[in-house]
């Protein structure tokens, strides 16, 4: 199987680790991997933010860039939502037939990572060993945008000597919100201190979610206070095996 | 104390509004006791419902069978409401809604009026008008006795004075009855204020009500409550004014089926509310004598005709948007500056305010979503909001200040450089220039300027890595790819 | 200038909603009409819920509703009770001071201590008493400012779902009170007192008619 990795702008920038887990969990698991390097952005922070006509630009540029390809992974739940939720709203005010038919013929290829490995290559042990007490973090695009219910949790599971101490509140916002965090930034940070209790509460090691946006959230308030607990991305501990962190 | 400013035209922006909130820790619990109870209430009644969904998307199905028939419904509603010995009178805005309600008023020679808890009275501002014109308006529902007794604005759609303790109610309620001795429990608040609305009851000959719901078929009107003040207001006087927006109609009596059970389990946990009140006109020897119906639009029909917006008018007001909302949960109702707090108000104010007030509410959301998955009407809020804040920036698009804005012209230059892999990565490399300038020696970042300063204001950011993916990936596959690491 | 305003209005209204056809019949109903209970279920739900809001709840046969009602009333310590005009002669027994509602003043009514009235329907599912104050039930006051409400309510007029409810009443009636408890308030720190302003009692005589 081909799938061609959508890293996300942030991702590419901010937390290449999560990328190279993506590539060493799916060549692990017999999935050959491209990677277009013409892409960019999705859109989601433009479109989020009210700029549209700007959203609507990267949106296009994202289906003209990978609908020939037969399958985008993502590792970031938030930005799948974008593709789902927002495609279509944008293309049907500002895009041409031509684009809407593209769109949702590319649109059932695309996967955020979990839903990949569940739904398309139907694996939940991905023969990950990470010997650590974990919270997993629900951010709400993967919860309530793409439903990804037990997909997580059934994955998690499996991964050897991984203890997962549930958190309360899981379906409560950590403050994050994109440019909320900046543009709300005391009401965000109130948000993230309800959400760094329930954290603290589990106490886990490293505190874990789908999108590295939430993590980078978290994880920033959590170096902040020199606390112990440490964000990882998702891809991450399925990627590790004994000996090999990432 | 200056209280809070309720008046979008007046209040300051959302962010700007919430900073005392934050501080008042006092009531930050109140809020967060009461939204946790109510919801726990709401999560359990609607978890034994196992036809929820369906009855969601039936109420919804509905309300957006009504909108898109309004007219039609509206004009049904008036022929039996008119035919029941109602009156009938319809209102374009805020201004005329007032003038209609005192004129009633006046020729009743009212000097005083009984008032059920409405949203409605409150986004007319009709209180302070009522004052003016020498009319004294008493609030019947408690938590509106409150707020009206203790000067204090209501922080949510429900239960507006859940921000307030039982020793607050207390001092109020010394002070304003005449009661020093009142001690604090509940019970015996509750009691102070039922001896003292039971004379007004008795002796105040009209009544001002909202509505829940209007029935196009028998031209009548529902009100769900729970204390009995709406029952004793819709029976006792001589004359009842209800105030209703033109949304508010429902096509039949037995579409209350789904409705009332969608409403009472959002809004309070409860299977039904304890008292649910329908009439029609004008029924000889019982109750009000004379009735009319004020139906106000007041920016409504504008939101009628817009696509993605008119779901906003599916609201039924039950505010389980407002119980589930992190950011509600965190400043209360009053950060808002409008009666209409929380998700659904975040949408509806600047509506009603033509876009012209309230630019900030669209952006006092996370977009969680937590408030799109309890409405018992599934109206979209997160769509709504990301659509409103489009209409923002198309008004920041116009105005001269937008070239000194920082997030607009962050957003602008982030535009041209997602339009090109190239210019991609030549911000990626000034990027991590620029960044290395606040990044501490341990390699993290812990004070920004500008819009970064508010990001910093609590969170700290790892230093930018020194290879970007794509750089990763590029030398792999210069190596010959396939290796990990 | 007011029938200006309600075409102004109108006119919006149509030009917004314009060439949209979005027909009633066909709203999607997927949600449960009927239930499955049968009449003892039903009456045992009823009685449940009406505990739950602490109603009081006794059952009766059809030829006991009269000794029925003294009991109760003398349960509850009331003396003065108002009736409504049409209320069945057979169901009031002696030694209580009966005061049919012949056009009574509120300072009247608010003088007796409770209220004994037939009802229209009962709803299992959430404890529901309705009126439609018809004569056995009586104008709406009678029923609100009195402490003590009695309620008569028979088994068969009992449904389990309030769907059902509606589809038994196909005309709408002129007034309905529907009641699901007690007065009641959360408005001090979500704390549940009892009755605020209407009556703070209610007790519910199930009339075994079913058998």
């Amino acid at each position: 199987m081909r799938a061609s990795l959508f890293i996300t702008c942030y991702n590419d920038t901010l937390f290449p680790q999560t990328g190279r887990a993506v590539v060493r969990l799916l060549e692990r698991l017999g999935v050959s991997i491209d990677f277009l390097p013409a892409q960019t952005c999705c859109g989601q922070m433009h479109a989020n933010t009210g700029f549209r006509g700007e959203a609507f630009s990267q949106a296009k540029r994202f289906v003209q860039l990978y609908r020939d390809t037969e399958c985008v992974v993502i590792p970031s739940s938030s930005c799948v939502a974008m593709i789902r939720d927002q495609y279509p709203g944008l293309f049907e005010e500002l895009g041409n037939d031509d684009l809407r038919k593209q769109f949702a013929a590319l649109l059932p290829r695309v996967f955020e990572l979990s839903e990949f490995l569940t739904d398309k290559l139907g694996v939940e042990d991905v023969g990950a060993y990470f010997p650590h007490r974990v919270a997993y973090h629900a951010s709400c695009h993967g919860l309530r945008g793409l439903h990804i219910g037990e997909r997580p949790f059934r994955l998690l599971s499996k991964v050897r000597e991984l203890k997962l101490t549930p958190i309360a509140n899981l379906d409560r916002c950590c403050g994050f919100g994109g440019t909320f965090s900046v543009k709300n930034a005391e009401v965000s940070t109130a948000m993230l201190d309800a959400k760094l209790t329930d954290l603290l509460a589990t106490d886990a090691e490293y505190c874990t979610a789908l999108d590295n946006s939430c993590l980078m959230h978290v994880g920033g308030a959590l170096h902040r206070r020199n606390l112990k607990m440490r964000p990882i991305h998702f891809a991450e501990i399925l990627a590790s095996t004994e000996g090999v962190y990432l | 104390m200056s209280g809070p400013v309720m008046d979008p035209r007046l209040a300051p922006p959302f962010p700007k509004a919430a900073l005392p909130i934050l501080q008042n820790t006092q009531l930050r619990k109140n809020v967060a006791h009461a939204t946790d109870v109510i919801q726990t209430k709401r999560n359990r009644l609607v978890a034994e419902k196992t036809d929820w969904q369906e009855l969601r998307t039936s109420a919804a199905a509905i309300r957006a069978h009504v909108l898109a028939n309004l007219a039609t419904y509206l004009d049904e509603f008036e022929k039996k409401c008119t035919a029941a010995g109602g009156v009938v009178h319809w209102a374009r805005d805020a201004a005329e809604a007032r003038q209609i309600i005192i004129a009633i008023l006046q020729e009743e020679q009212a000097t005083e009026v009984i008032k059920i808890k409405t949203m409605t009275s409150a986004e007319i501002q009709l209180n302070p008008a009522l004052e003016a014109a020498g009319i004294i308006a008493i609030e019947t529902d408690l938590a509106e006795l409150i707020l009206q007794l203790g000067q204090d604005e209501p922080s949510h759609i429900v239960v507006p004075a859940l921000h307030v303790n039982r020793q607050q109610v207390r001092e109020i309620f010394a002070r304003r009855m005449g009661l020093p001795q009142l001690p604090d429990d509940p019970e015996a608040l509750t009691a102070a204020a039922r001896t003292y609305l039971r004379k007004k009851f008795l002796s105040v000959p009209t009544a001002i009500s909202g509505a829940n719901f209007l029935i196009a078929e028998n031209g009548s009107v529902a009100i769900v409550e729970s204390e009995g003040n709406g029952r004793m207001c819709l029976t006792l006087p001589r004359t009842l004014i209800t105030l209703a927006g033109i949304e508010k109609v429902l096509p039949r009596f037995s579409d209350l089926e789904v409705l009332l059970q969608v409403l009472a389990r959002s809004a309070t946990g409860e299977r039904l509310n304890p008292y649910n009140s329908l009439w029609s006109g004008v029924v000889p020897g019982d109750g009000p004598q004379r009735f009319h119906v004020v139906l106000l639009d007041n920016g409504r029909s504008e939101i009628l005709g817009r696509k993605v917006e008119r779901q906003t008018l599916q609201c039924i007001r039950c505010a389980a948007c407002l119980n589930t909302c992190p950011v509600y949960r965190q400043t209360g109702g009053h950060a808002y500056g409008s009666p209409y707090a929380g998700p659904i108000g975040a949408i509806l104010t600047p509506q009603l305010e033509h876009m012209r007030h309230g630019q900030s509410l669209p952006y006092a959301s996370s977009l969680c979503a937590a408030c799109y998955e309890v409405c018992p009407v599934k109206i979209n809020i997160p769509e709504v909001l990301i659509d409103l804040r489009a209409k923002v920036v198309d008004q920041e698009r116009e105005e001269v200040k937008r070239w000194t804005d920082p997030m607009y012209m962050g957003m602008k230059a982030a535009n041209l450089v997602f339009a090109s892999e190239s210019r991609f990565r030549l911000a990626q490399w000034f990027g991590r220039l620029g960044l290395r300038l606040f990044t501490d020696k341990d390699g993290w970042i812990r004070k920004l300027p500008s819009l970064g300063a508010r990001w910093t204001l609590s969170r700290d950011l790892p230093a930018m890595p020194d290879q970007t993916f794509r750089n990763w990936w590029a030398e792999r596959e210069g190596r010959g790819g396939k290796e990990a690491r | 200038m007011i029938s200006n305003s309600r075409q102004m209005i109108l006119d919006r209204i149509r030009a917004a909603t314009r060439s949209e056809t979005n027909r009633y019949d066909e709203i999607s109903r997927g949600y449960i009409r009927a239930g499955t209970l049968d009449s003892n279920g039903r009456i045992h739900l009823m009685t449940e819920r009406l505990h739950e809001y602490g109603a009081d709840v006794v059952e009766c046969a059809p030829a006991e509703i009269r000794q029925a009602i003294l009991r109760q009333i003398q349960l509850s310590g009331k003396h003065k009770i108002v009736i409504p005009p049409g209320l069945s002669a057979d169901w009031l027994g002696e030694g209580v001071n009966w005061l049919p509602d012949k056009d009574l003043t509120h300072d009247q009514i608010e003088a007796c201590e409770g209220v004994l009235t037939a009802s229209s329907a009962g709803i299992a599912d959430s404890g529901t008493i309705v009126l439609h104050h018809g004569t056995e039930e009586g104008r709406r006051v009678i029923s609100l400012l009195p402490d003590f409400h009695l309620c008569i309510l028979y088994a068969s007029q009992i449904v389990e779902t309030l769907p059902e409810y509606f589809s038994r009443f196909p005309d709408p009636p002129r007034l309905a009170t529907y009641i699901s408890g007690p007065s009641a308030t959360a408005d001090i720190e979500m704390t549940r007192i009892k009755g605020v302003h209407g009556p703070r009692f209610l007790s519910v005589i199930i009339v075994r008619d079913d058998s």
